[in-house]
């Protein structure tokens, strides 16, 4: 058990009657929504792959909270929740900027838009470390770096977990991001066509008229289900985590499960919302 | 061609008043203490540290910016739709989030600290009074940039997201760069200046906060005077590389292999940013040089 809160072992595996709650959870969602306006399947399962992506890139995103902030645990000094959803709406805005321009552009901007917030955000906190207050990177969870081979233990300060962001964390960083960007940018896109689709009909006015409220609806949809997926990931966290050489890592299947049975619940809820 | 000149133009303007938003969120969150090191704050008095810090930290940074963001824009879309002057209309919708603020801090403050009542800390009025004033300004430059940001972004370079719903977005986004670059050097650099420059803090010395200053007891107004020498700049210096290079990226590169240029600008763009990482990584390690002799991975290796 670390000092810090929150255990240091690794997933404590997959509950197999919770799993099949999450599951059905997730079919009555798709059934439903079969059975009232078929056309709007696929936006479901997207947005359901969407809270998944979400769920998994949190995972590699290095968080600390508030040890890293004084130097007692390697990280960014904020919240899993808060920091991944920094990282992915950044993402959604470049995702939804792109949007005209197909699903594969669109998915792809809103990727790298989440990864450059994360790229820079990482760089710049590694940046205060050393220049700021002189600490090098060290993690305390392994001995070397899996991608550049660096030793830890020496780095240490006495007396800590590690600190600074090593490069592996900054990689994951990075890839959370990415992960986080598109994920949120997929939700939008497909609650998007929906709307799109339905709200005309829907309301009697023309498509052109509804392009705003569109896209306002898609926007805040996806912001909402963003920060479910992230919240609810943050709690299998529990804590600190460093990125994917972390222990807690292992535990991403059951978040993965989880936000996927949430993100179905709200994604129902947000299409029934246009065609009922 | 004049058309991507006026996107960058625009680009660069954002990125500057980016740059302004994050410096002086992180000075107002390390005044007001609502970063992570809050904890610190917090746990002080209970380890029998009195002191005379601000602690209005009840949610985190990114929600609490994005709540106020998204405020003010809304107040100033709202005024825009019933055909207000847009400067006026930004400026009435920061103001009204300041006040929020304002609120949101005095309560915080009163009820963290009264909480800690059977610890003898008690709640002092004169801080109450001077410290809420400066947080509330700080805001307001912080807010009032980030709305005229989205602003821009929509009106000159044609988002298509509503003015509230781009301030929630850049308001989660500023406070999430500003936390994660700005509280390590209010947490370990000014809590705790009496440990060793150039170490980690021992998890043993939670709670032992500095409370002196140079003359008298310390209060959070030399924090804000501290930390916006180092912390505030680097905060704002990432936040507007960020709103920069999202805005960039996209103005110059889109036009290019049917948008795909701009995501392989944004791949590049990464991998930049993370060699200079590394690069700053080695610099330490062979700087710094390790704190005890490497034998012992010697041994295992």
């Amino acid at each position: 058990m670390s000092a810090l809160g929150g255990g240091s072992a690794g997933g404590e595996g997959i509950n197999p009657t919770a799993s099949v709650i999450a599951l059905v959870i997730v079919l009555v969602s798709v059934g439903i929504i079969y059975a009232l306006y078929p056309a709007a399947l696929i936006p479901l399962i997207g947005v359901i792959i969407g809270g998944v992506l979400i769920s998994f890139g949190v995972h590699f995103v290095p968080v600390g909270g508030a040890p890293a902030a004084m130097g007692q645990a390697p990280g960014i000094a904020t919240g899993v929740a808060m920091l991944a959803a920094g990282g992915g709406l950044a993402g959604l805005f470049g995702g939804a900027w792109a949007a005209e321009l197909g699903i594969w552009v669109a998915l792809g901007a809103g990727a790298m838009g989440g990864g450059l917030l994360m790229a820079i955000t990482c760089l710049m906190v590694n940046v205060v470390y050393v220049y700021a207050m002189g600490i090098p990177a060290a993690s305390g969870k392994i001995d070397k770096d899996p991608i550049t081979g660096d030793t830890f233990p020496a780095y240490k300060s006495q007396g800590t977990e590690g600190h600074g962001l090593p490069f592996i964390s900054y990689v994951g960083g990075v890839l959370g991001g990415i992960f986080g960007g598109m994920g949120g940018t997929l939700i939008y896109l497909e609650l998007l066509s929906v709307y799109e689709e339905a709200l005309p009909s829907f309301l009697g006015m023309t498509p052109e008229g509804m392009t705003t409220l569109a896209v306002s609806l898609a926007g805040i949809f996806a912001v909402g289900m963003f920060l479910v997926a992230a919240v609810l990931t943050a709690y299998n966290i529990t804590g600190t985590i460093e990125g994917p050489h972390d222990p807690k890592f292992k535990r991403w299947p059951r978040a993965v499960i989880g936000s996927s049975a949430a993100c179905a619940a709200c994604g129902l809820v947000a299409i029934l919302l246009v065609v009922i | 061609m004049e058309e991507i000149l006026f996107g960058i133009g625009i680009s660069a303007l954002a990125g500057a008043l980016a740059t302004v938003a994050g410096a002086a969120e992180d000075t107002e969150s390390d005044i007001g203490s609502q970063g992570d090191p809050n904890s610190q704050v917090q746990l002080a008095p209970q380890m029998g540290y009195i002191h005379r810090i601000y602690n209005k930290a009840v949610s985190g940074e990114p929600p609490a910016y994005g709540l106020w963001v998204a405020l003010a824009a809304g107040i100033a879309w709202a005024l825009m739709a019933i055909q207000y002057n847009a400067i006026l209309a930004l400026i009435i919708g920061s103001a009204v989030a300041v006040f929020v603020q304002g609120v949101y801090a005095t309560t915080a403050y009163l009820g963290r600290t009264a909480s800690l009542a059977k610890f003898e800390q008690p709640v002092y009025i004169d801080i109450l009074k001077s410290v809420t004033t400066v947080t509330m300004a700080h805001a307001f430059v912080a807010v009032f940039t980030t709305v005229t940001m989205c602003f821009l972004i929509i009106e000159a370079l044609g988002h298509p997201f509503p003015l509230p719903l781009m301030g929630i977005v850049w308001g989660i986004a500023l406070g999430a760069a500003g936390s994660a670059t700005g509280n390590p050097f209010y947490g370990k650099e000014r809590q705790y200046q009496k440990y060793a420059f150039g170490a980690g803090l021992p998890i043993s010395a939670s709670g032992d906060i500095v409370r002196y200053a140079e003359a008298g007891q310390r209060s959070s107004l030399d924090n804000g005077w501290f930390t916006s020498k180092g912390a505030g700049p680097a905060s704002g210096i990432c936040f507007g590389l960020i709103v920069f290079f999202e805005l960039w990226r996209t103005i110059l590169f889109e036009p290019f292999a049917a948008g795909w240029g701009a995501v392989i600008a944004g791949a590049v763009i990464i991998i930049v940013f993370m060699v200079i990482d590394r690069f700053v990584e080695t610099w330490a390690r062979k700087t710094y040089g390790p704190y005890t002799t490497e034998t012992e991975e010697e041994a295992t290796a």
